[in-house]
């Protein structure tokens, strides 16, 4: 890879993700892929495929091989053109890996399965995308498979998911008499020959289907007009339709996310993905199509588009993180500018300056090191200390491409290693997925001394406690998963402290007058309206200190405290006595008073729950939806499923898949995600008090 | 208090309805209008009345999905309550959430005898009991009388009152007493009904059947960029 190549040539590079349903052949394709790239040379098959925690599955092949199929982003060449394809991660709770990996991606290649059709997940991975407006193309894999009916899934991908979904190709057969398939804009067909079906053969359309592919075409043409003058225009004047004109449309369509254009085949068969190659190549976005946007950190967040253009400064994003034999490696990409060996960039998140060692591009065997990456390109940083999601910019530029928020996890488990060896790599484990990931944090308790893991739901924990497990030989046991609850007050409150100690020495003296009051979206305000020096400027910010303080630990149940303004209007202070921990002491102390005058609450996290089950369950879902303390928003009938969707506490949805396993004949599926804190009902808060009780005496006994 | 001001501003109100439980056990209202007219905002404004009242509302949608239906629920809500505070409001959609229950079918796959399975279901385990119930997008054709009758028999039997939304056309003529197509044929089994008639830039709400005896209120309009019902001074 030379630097004159890379240069001016954005249009020739494509960064996609595979995005799919577990066990609709993500891994088989990614290889298949590689193989036809000639990145890796020989096929091997996915083992123990049982459609549970495929994720692990593909990471588990990755170490048996010796590859990175999964890795961050690897990267393989197709028609002169460079393709990175980044993975995006398997699970489905929403996490900032998955935002992360979508902001990186200019375009995808959606699975389907030919059997299975569109599933409660793959709506969930299309969810994500349209929420990054991701231009994807459609592959309906395993047309070998008994039951494959890819037009019933492209009904789905129209109905279900809402997609302008067109067949640009028809199968030659199907299930075990798949053998190739009929490219609707050239209008040939194409068969796959060869051990692994790397020899096309092109040959007319058999005869059997060509009034159907004529048919199809037709469609195809006409919903590409949609996207060109210049095509409707050939049409109208009966001109001949070129097969540039076609592809150009429904390029137009594909990129302003206004059209899916569906391939199909089978991966495992080798059959439908050169042609699949061919479509990544004509039809999804170069780095140049996509508009990416920063936030101005010196201009009141604002957005700003970047540029591709050369001479621009650097602006550059961390998307994922990964320990390697020599150190961290930091994948990222480049939106504008340049980053080189030896330059010097900017970590927005905390300012440090750093320089820039070695500059390489991973391929999937190797790693390769060049001198550059531009605008548009990914590649990767070696021995830079960094968090997953820093934004890397030139100095004098205060650009960041995350915002600044992470929400605050919701659950928390206690880990406990086995032995010496598994305590050393679960640390290494650790440090290393909270720098990944922003939302997984882990601390020591002060009071029980054992580790806590802490995330944004059950599965997000699951995943890191069975990547400790496998990827570290970390022997870990885990206990009760305990929700993160948080206090808040509901009503005004004064309060006026005075802290007075004289007993002995120098003597402690600090008043703080004022009130606190309930606010919304913030955790914490604090204003001050003290008048006539009554608190000496000096320990202001010692008042603040002392009420920030009270925040970690609120009064009622020693949850964090969320959501309070603190407003100071009064005070006195002594020409002796008062010092800065006097005031700190006084505003805990003005904080506790008015705090149990405001009303306080306690706050529970709330999460919002899809589940998809067969129609005939409906009614035992929603019973167990509503003993779980649920409400249900609504329920959708679609055909033979039906869709609930409804917000439940998240204490009460421990253990929610087996039992929901359990009472559908394991045919309804269910996802979860973070919705908001919400007050919990006096039934329940008693119950915590309780319970807290409990707890206290056993540690007092 | 915002519940009782939200109450005070609700449409039927404006309509000049002495209250606003019009129709009886089993009876049954109707919205009409052209395609994109505000059938459904009105609909919801109507519901929300209803949910502010702590009545439970059971809103059938036969083409939009249940995050489509939400979604007009809060643009509605966020309307009326603009001017008041942010905390309060939030906390006052929290409290109404809870009497809402979304439902929707495919067209084709929707029927009476399959609502009533559902409804049994919500009823036996005490999960949601309507008291009310709005259904946008109920198809008016030739064949609806029976499905209908079927209806009014299923309300009274679970004891609420159902509104509906029903499209019209511009080529269906009215029939002669001015009742749009559609409803020509059933407008007995309803005992309200109430048409929205874009008229230049404004689109006035008409009370084409079961309006009050006072007509003193029947000069009202539909804002259009909120879709909120407004009194209109200058006509009344």
């Amino acid at each position: 890879m030379n630097n004159a190549k890379m240069e001016n040539a954005t249009h020739k590079v494509r960064n996609i993700g595979i995005s799919a349903h577990i066990d609709s052949g993500k891994t088989t394709l990614t290889e298949r892929i590689l193989f036809f790239t000639k990145r890796i040379h020989a096929i091997h098959d996915v083992k123990g495929k049982d459609g549970v925690g495929a994720t692990m599955d593909s990471m588990e092949l990755e170490k048996e091989r010796g590859i990175t199929i999964a890795s961050a982003a690897t990267y393989c060449e197709w028609l002169d053109h460079e393709i990175n394809i980044i993975d995006t991660p398997g699970h489905v709770d929403f996490t900032i890996e998955v935002e992360r990996s979508l902001r990186v991606l200019d375009g995808a290649i959606l699975i389907l399965c030919s059997v299975g059709g569109v599933q409660s997940q793959s709506i969930t991975v299309d969810q994500q995308m349209k929420r990054y407006k991701v231009p994807c193309i459609a592959f309906i894999n395993k047309c070998d498979r008994i039951g494959a009916s890819p037009f019933r899934v492209i009904d789905q991908l129209k109905d279900k998911l809402g997609h302008n979904a067109v067949p640009m190709q028809i199968p030659v057969g199907l299930e075990a008499d798949l053998k190739g398939v009929v490219d609707l804009v050239t209008m040939k067909a194409i068969y796959f020959d060869g051990v692994n079906g790397e020899d096309l053969r092109i040959e007319d359309i058999p005869q059997n289907l060509l009034s159907e592919a004529m048919e199809r075409r037709e469609e195809l043409v006409d919903a590409a007009s949609m996207f060109s003058d210049e095509l409707t225009e050939a049409i109208l004047e009966e001109q001949e339709v070129t097969e540039d004109m076609i592809i150009a449309a429904i390029r137009q369509g594909t990129l302003t996310c206004k059209m899916t254009p569906v391939f199909m085949g089978s991966a495992y068969k080798n059959k439908g993905v050169q042609p699949l190659l061919d479509a990544v190549i004509n039809l999804l976005p170069c780095p140049s199509d996509v508009e990416n946007e920063a936030i101005d950190m010196d201009n009141d967040s604002v957005p700003v588009i970047l540029s591709s253009e050369s001479g621009k400064p650097a602006v550059a994003l961390a998307f994922k993180l990964e320990e390697g034999q020599y150190g961290q490696l930091s994948y990222i990409r480049v939106y504008q500018g340049s980053i080189s060996k030896g330059d010097t960039i900017v970590n927005v998140r905390n300012g440090k300056k750093i320089k820039v060692g070695r500059v390489i591009r991973m391929h999937a065997e190797q790693m390769e090191d060049i001198e550059t990456i531009q605008a548009g390109y990914i590649g990767a940083l070696f021995g830079i200390d960094c968090a997953s999601g820093d934004t890397f910019v030139a100095p004098g530029v205060n650009l960041t491409m995350t915002s600044i928020f992470v929400p605050d996890p919701v659950i928390s488990l206690s880990i406990v290693p086995s032995d010496n060896k598994s305590q050393i790599n679960m640390s290494k484990a650790l440090s290393r997925f909270s720098k990944e990931d922003p939302t997984f944090r882990t601390y020591v308790d002060d009071e029980t001394k054992e580790t806590i893991i802490e995330g944004m739901g059950e599965l997000h924990l699951e995943v890191y406690v069975e990547r400790m497990r496998r990827e570290y030989t970390a022997k870990v046991a885990t206990g009760q998963p305990r929700v993160a609850y948080r206090e808040t007050i509901t009503r005004k409150a004064e309060f006026n402290y005075i802290h007075k100690k004289q007993t002995g020495g120098a003597g402690q003296f600090g008043r703080v007058a004022g009130y606190i009051e309930p606010v919304t979206d913030v955790d914490f305000v604090f204003e001050n309206k003290v008048v006539g020096g009554k608190i000496p400027t000096r320990f202001i910010a010692s008042c603040e200190k002392g009420f920030r303080q009270s925040m970690d630990k609120g009064p009622k149940m020693k949850f964090p405290v969320t959501g309070v303004k603190v407003v100071i209007n009064d005070g006195a202070s002594h020409s002796v006595d008062s010092s800065e921990m006097a005031f700190q002491t006084a505003a805990r102390g003005a904080f506790r008073e008015g705090y149990l005058k405001a009303k306080p609450v306690i706050l529970e996290p709330i999460m919002k729950v899809v589940v998809e089950t067969p129609t005939e369950f409906l009614g035992a879902v929603m019973g167990l939806l509503n003993q779980r303390r649920g409400t249900i928003v609504g329920s959708q009938e679609e055909g033979p499923l039906c869709v609930i969707e409804a917000q439940a506490p998240l204490s009460e949805m421990f253990g929610f898949s087996t039992v929901l396993r359990s009472s559908t004949q394991g045919k309804a599926l269910f996802t979860m995600e973070f919705g908001s804190y919400k007050q919990v009902p006096q039934s329940v808060a008693e119950e915590l008090v309780k319970k807290a009780e409990k707890k206290e005496k056993r540690v007092t006994f | 208090m915002l519940k009782k001001e939200l109450i005070l501003q609700n449409p039927l109100r404006f309509m000049g309805h002495e209250t606003d439980d019009i129709l009886p056990e089993g009876g049954f209202g109707s919205v009409l209008a052209r395609a994109g007219v505000g059938k459904t905002a009105l609909l919801v404004q109507l519901a929300l009345n209803n949910l502010l009242r702590s009545k439970n509302v059971l809103h059938i949608s036969l083409d939009d999905p249940v995050k489509k239906v939400s979604l007009w629920y809060k643009e509605v809500f966020r309307h009326l309550t603009k001017s008041y505070d942010v905390k309060k409001i939030n906390q006052l959609w929290e409290a109404l959430l809870p009497h809402r229950f979304i439902m929707t079918f495919k067209v084709e796959g929707f029927s009476v005898p399959k609502l009533e399975e559902r409804l049994t279901d919500l009823k036996e385990q005490n999960i949601f009991s309507p008291q009310i119930v709005f259904i946008d997008g109920f198809p008016f054709n030739e064949t609806v009388r029976m499905p209908l009758s079927d209806f009014k028999d299923l309300a009274k039997n679970h004891s609420f009152h159902v509104w509906f939304t029903v499209r019209t056309r511009r080529h269906e003529k009215p029939g002669p007493d001015g009742m749009p197509a559609p409803l020509l044929d059933v407008v007995d089994l309803f005992d309200v009904v109430i048409q929205l008639q874009p008229e230049g830039k404004e689109i006035h709400v008409k009370t084409l059947k079961g309006g009050p005896a006072d007509s003193e209120h029947t000069a009202l309009l539909l804002d259009p960029s909120t879709m909120l019902i407004t009194n209109n001074q200058k006509l009344a």
